[in-house]
């Protein structure tokens, strides 16, 4: 890592020389990720598969807690950290920062306490509200800037769990997804399987616990047929946590070798490292390549100018043209422009007619089961059932937007025909406290008539007929009490009853009906304008990066046409120092070229790092 | 269940078949029925992929023949019926079912379908003389959320079909934690069965509970615990008569433990413990080869495959805190392993309730089919239906008990327990639902069953008592005569419950059919 930091920090020094704020800025910024690399990788499956376990077996220290029952509760990371220690995250009380989201407050704890703070146990259904702990310990596998997170298991008795996870995964470099070697996978794990790897392509599949299991390998077999058919490559390691732990505790490497692990850490450090530090290489060497080369232009083009005097209007009429190629990249109704605000109004129409396509299905499902029966004594399980649908189907629009707003970026790119051009970095598929604004759902009346109500209903029809046939058969010269009167007073009662009833029954289902609508109706308000809003930001950031990159073309363009120019004035004896600055300068610039080319055709081992 | 009412229900599938007389699919569906109610209960084992269900199932029949494998296995709904000569027939969508040969391997039964596809088999059905298929039919099924949909698709149509009810009278849930896709497949089977009278007519199994921590040698407390914890869940409740945790490989095999597998089992317990830890560290390390015990590889391959490796550790605890001989480990494993408790509760729930459960599949099997055909002559049959569910009282029962279960009594907890356990919640026994000691005297159930007449009767009639208590209170009471009156020979007792039971209230039309 050290030879990257170097050749950046030299690429910075050239660039000062000169008076390019913007470039260096950006160099800046290389320096800073280059600094601090964070590799997250989510450690996921389904509840009680042993993903905790896993992740003590994996740096060797009992840092997540494991239970019999459901463990996890918290998300916790583990990370690179000198000495060990432990911090969690709550949200600040009343508290957010500037972008809207509510800022969070590091609470640093003692290690041996994290287990009351994450479990399920000393914090059950997460009542402390903990938004995630982190923890630090000096591991070798963990250098490098590798972190794991333990998730909550998914397919838990409420989904919200695998929303979480779904949630996080974009923010992700890579997922392990944790299974145990007692059966093979199941529809839901493939089906999360398959959502989690439109998200974030680098998966891997761990089979735990073959130390208890004599099937494993037949399991294996199966497993790798089901993972064949989602997609190809997804690397598969059996893994036996508790034999890592033995062998740790026994110091026997033959142990260790069988427990699966040295497979699965040469995959984590040559797949998952290797491939973020080539990337991370790539995109140095991309930046380092394109600000010496922005250098480079004006110096040559001074050069050449003071070397070459005849062919100077020649050279500053090219660079005009060249300069007007890049005026119009900058302009607001330059193609690439037109592209991006076209699609992201695009964007937005579909984005709102998938969201209010999908609240309608669930809105007619909702109202037939309504239809169907009477709400009241099963509310509480329609709104549990209503809440899930929301929420999953809010999570695929999402996932289904996030998709669209990186291939309108790559549209966009394609304007851009010179190199290679980097995307910028999108997230839209982060659903985390979208649902937050919506008002949970109403409380309907469970219709269940007190005795005085039923009485008083019945009651009141009976009155009716008492007195109605009391009077007629007065005629006959009988009381208006009389057994008659009576009989007829018990059947109108209970007739009115029955009436009554039912039309209660009725309005209870339209009452119910009602709230599902105004809740529909507040999700895809809510939603829709979260959607809208983060689609701005997109639009935004898509703006600002490819103006950004539009600007450097053009200030350099401009700094060469200036300089050519400039050179034009110069008296012979300045002339000859400055072509002797220049052709220094333009070495040690080829000198850093060279070095950023060499990095980027990437030798497969990058061992040394 | 009183005679009288299963010979009404009889009666009633018997008129319905003169009244349908000429529609042939009508006829068949109805003498159905009627053959159902005179065979055994039919209790489906139903769970997600790999749960444990033919396991379990060998473990009740107390045979190993349903075939188990590490991958997914049973792919065809099989019933296990009682018969003299070991039989299997296939029955197939289209045609007449065929006999298939009997073939086992290691125990274990195959079957060859020829050149019949799996989903072209409606089920298949395996006679074997065994004693505990006499009082019940078990029917493995295809695991639900399997990855191949048209094996999980079959298990749902079975068990959950749209228009008819279940294939299966009771269902015994096995599951290893609770998903939502469990929740899901019980509630829709209890929605499925529940038509008007809503009733809750599974039990749910915390199988390979020896997994649960690791194969630890605690690990069926810990599997305790967990199923004390679901049983106090309130969504398993409601869909659920109990809970109890079972580990079913050790189950099935204690049931049948060798001379052999004693002598291997006692041979590696006696070994050094340093050895015998390093054996015992993973299922690779215990089946390599070594030299520290003259039992074979293969032989311990075996053994793993029977036992686990929990039940051999178990075993091994066993044999040096004294167990000397493969009987008395036999009868350990299997006390050990839950499946007595099990079997209990099968039988406090399900055999006892066997006439009523199979009443029942008849009676929704033809509302079904009044609602659908309606033809001259189906009012009268309406009629006697609605009558003979508003009369038993076993039917009230049942229905009360879902209401416990789904929504509650809106009773103290106390006397909410103690109704529930009344009206037959923890089984159907006298002794079970006065919570007494299974070998409680007769005087002693006289007794408490008087204590609790009295008790439910003085807050029935309690004038602070509202309505819907008070009607709970009469079921209760109902369920108290009951049993003195299934006690007490001679008239004693009926003659004082009805001199103090005082008039029925008013019945008003159409009060119960919403209740």
């Amino acid at each position: 890592m050290v030879d990257l930091v170097k050749l950046v920090a030299r690429g910075i020094e050239l660039v000062s020389a000169g008076d390019r704020q913007d470039l260096r800025q950006r160099l800046e910024q290389t320096l800073r990720r280059l600094l601090d690399p964070s590799i997250r990788v989510i450690v996921v499956g389904e509840f009680k598969q042993g993903k905790s376990q896993f992740i003590n077996a994996l740096v060797n220290a009992p840092v997540c807690p494991v239970d019999d029952d459901i463990a996890t509760s918290v998300p916790t990371v583990v990370r690179h950290g000198e000495p060990p220690s432990a911090v969690i995250l709550i949200p600040k009380v009343g508290a957010e920062s500037a972008n809207g989201e509510p800022a969070l407050e590091r609470r640093p704890i003692k290690i041996e306490d994290l287990a009351a703070h994450v479990s399920e146990k000393g914090n059950p259904g997460n009542r402390h509200r903990l938004v995630a702990a982190e923890v630090f310990l000096p591991r070798k596998v963990l250098a490098g800037g590798l972190s794991l997170i333990d998730s909550p298991g998914v397919g838990g008795l409420d989904s919200a769990h695998s929303l979480t996870t779904l949630a996080a995964l974009p923010t992700a470099d890579a997922m392990l997804l944790v299974s145990d070697a007692s059966q093979e996978y199941t529809a839901p794990e493939i089906q999360f399987l398959r959502q989690a790897m439109r998200v974030s392509p680098n998966v891997a599949c761990v089979l735990s616990k073959t130390d208890m299991y004599p099937q494993w390998r037949q399991v294996a077999e199966a497993n790798r047929g089901h993972l064949d058919r989602v997609a190809r490559d997804i690397p598969l390691f059996p893994v036996s946590s508790d034999l890592r732990l033995h062998a740790a505790r026994l110091q026997d490497s033959e142990l260790n070798a069988e427990s699966g692990f040295p497979a699965l850490v040469a995959y984590l450090r040559t797949d998952i490292l290797g491939q973020t530090e080539r990337l991370q290489r790539r995109s140095v060497a991309q930046d380092l390549l394109s600000s010496t080369e922005h250098l480079r232009l004006a110096l040559q083009s001074e050069l050449s100018s003071l070397t070459d005097p005849e062919g100077r209007p020649q050279m500053i009429a090219e660079l005009e043209a060249a300069k007007d190629r890049a005026d119009e990249l900058r302009r607001r109704s330059a193609r690439w422009q037109i592209t991006l605000s076209d699609g992201v109004s695009d964007l937005i129409a579909d984005m709102e007619y998938d969201l209010r396509d999908r609240m309608r299905s669930i809105q007619r499902d909702a109202e037939q089961a309504i239809d169907e029966a009477d709400p009241g004594p099963m509310w509480d399980e329609l709104v549990i059932w209503l809440e899930k649908r929301v929420a999953a189907a809010v999570s695929d629009t999402f996932i289904w937007t996030s998709e669209r707003a990186q291939w309108l970026a790559a549209q966009v790119a394609e304007h851009f025909t010179q190199d290679e051009v980097p995307l910028p970095v999108l997230h839209v598929a982060d659903t985390e406290e979208v649902l937050d604004p919506v008002h949970s759902v109403s409380v309907l009346n469970p219709g269940r008539l007190g005795p005085i109500q039923k009485i008083f209903i019945g009651m009141r029809g009976s009155y009716g007929g008492v007195l109605m046939f009391g009077l007629l058969t007065g005629i006959v010269g009988m009381s208006l009490i009389n057994p008659i009167s009576i009989g007829a007073g018990v059947l109108i009662g209970s007739k009115v009853y029955k009436d009554e009833k039912e039309a209660r029954l009725r309005r209870r289902q339209g009452e119910a009906k009602t709230i599902v609508r105004s809740h529909i109706d507040d999700v895809i308000f809510q939603v829709g304008k979260q959607l809208k809003d983060r689609l701005r930001l997109v639009q935004r950031g898509t703006r600002d990066h490819f103006s950004e990159i539009a600007d450097e073309h053009h200030r350099s363009l401009g700094n060469s046409v200036l300089a050519a120019q400039k050179a034009a004035t110069t008296y012979n004896v300045e002339r000859e120092q400055r072509i002797q600055y220049i052709k220094t300068e333009l070495v040690r610039i080829g000198d850093l070229r060279k070095q950023a080319q060499a990095l980027q055709p990437m030798p497969a081992a990058a061992g040394s790092m | 269940m009183s005679d009288a009412t299963s010979s009404a229900v009889l009666e009633l599938v018997r008129d319905a078949a003169d009244v349908y007389r000429d529609d042939p699919t009508a006829s068949r569906a109805l003498k159905g029925y009627a053959l159902r109610l005179e065979e055994p209960l039919r209790v489906a084992v139903a769970g997600m992929v790999k749960a444990g269900k033919s396991t379990l199932l060998n473990a009740i029949i107390g045979e190993q023949i349903a075939p188990t494998d590490a991958g997914e296995c049973t792919r065809i709904v099989t019933w296990y019926r009682y018969g003299d000569t070991p039989r299997v027939t296939l029955h197939p969508t289209v045609g007449k079912p065929r006999a298939l040969s009997v073939a086992r391997v290691d125990g274990q039964l195959t079957f060859d379908l020829g050149t019949t596809r799996a989903e072209d088999v409606k089920r298949l059905v395996v006679h074997w003389p065994v004693k505990s298929l006499r009082e019940f039919t078990l029917i493995d099924t295809p695991g639900i959320a399997s990855l191949s949909e048209d094996v999980s698709v079959r298990s749902t149509r079975f068990l959950t079909p749209e228009t008819s009810p279940s294939g299966a009278d009771a269902i015994v849930y096995v599951m290893r934690h609770l998903h939502a896709a469990d929740l899901n497949f019980l509630r829709s089977f209890r929605d499925n069965t529940v038509g008007e009278a809503g009733t809750v007519n599974a039990l749910a199994v915390l199988s390979r509970a020896d997994e649960i921590g690791a194969g630890r040698i605690d690990s069926l407390l810990s599997a305790r615990d967990i199923a004390e914890r679901y049983r106090r869940d309130d969504s398993l409740r409601a869909l659920a008569l109990g809970v109890v945790p079972l580990a079913g490989l050790l189950a099935q095999s204690a049931r049948d433990l060798r001379q052999t597998e004693f002598a291997a089992l006692v041979e590696l317990a006696r070994l050094d413990r340093n050895e015998r830890e390093r054996l015992m560290i993973s299922v690779d390390r215990f089946v390599r080869f070594t030299d520290v015990t003259t039992v074979s590889s293969e032989a311990r391959v075996a053994l793993l495959n029977r036992f686990g490796l929990f039940g051999i550790r178990l075993a091994m605890v066993l044999i040096r805190s004294g167990v000397t001989d493969s009987t008395a480990l036999a009868h350990e494993l299997a006390r050990r392993s839950g499946l007595n408790e099990l079997l209990n509760l099968v039988s406090a729930h399900f055999q006892g309730r066997a006439a009523l459960l199979k009443s029942r599949a008849a009676i929704i099997g033809v509302e079904a089919l009044l609602r659908a055909r309606p033809r001259v002559g189906t009012e009268r049959l309406a009629a006697s239906l609605e009558r003979i569910q508003a009369n038993a009282h076993e039917f009230r029962e049942l229905r009360m008990l879902a209401t416990v279960r789904t929504s509650g009594l809106g009773l103290a907890a106390s006397l909410a327990a103690e109704a529930e356990r009344l009206i037959g919640g923890q089984g159907v026994t006298p002794q079970r639902r006065l919570g007494l000691a299974d070998e409680a005297p007769d005087a002693q159930l006289r007794e408490s069953a008087m204590t609790h007449l009295r008790r439910w009767r003085a807050l029935a009639e309690d004038p602070l008592t509202d309505r819907a208590t008070a009607e709970i209170c009469h079921v209760v009471v109902r369920s108290c005569e009951a049993l003195l009156a299934a006690h007490v020979k001679g008239s004693a007792g009926r003659v004082t419950a009805r001199l103090v039971l005082g008039p029925e209230p008013p019945s008003r039309p159409g009060e119960h059919t919403h209740d």
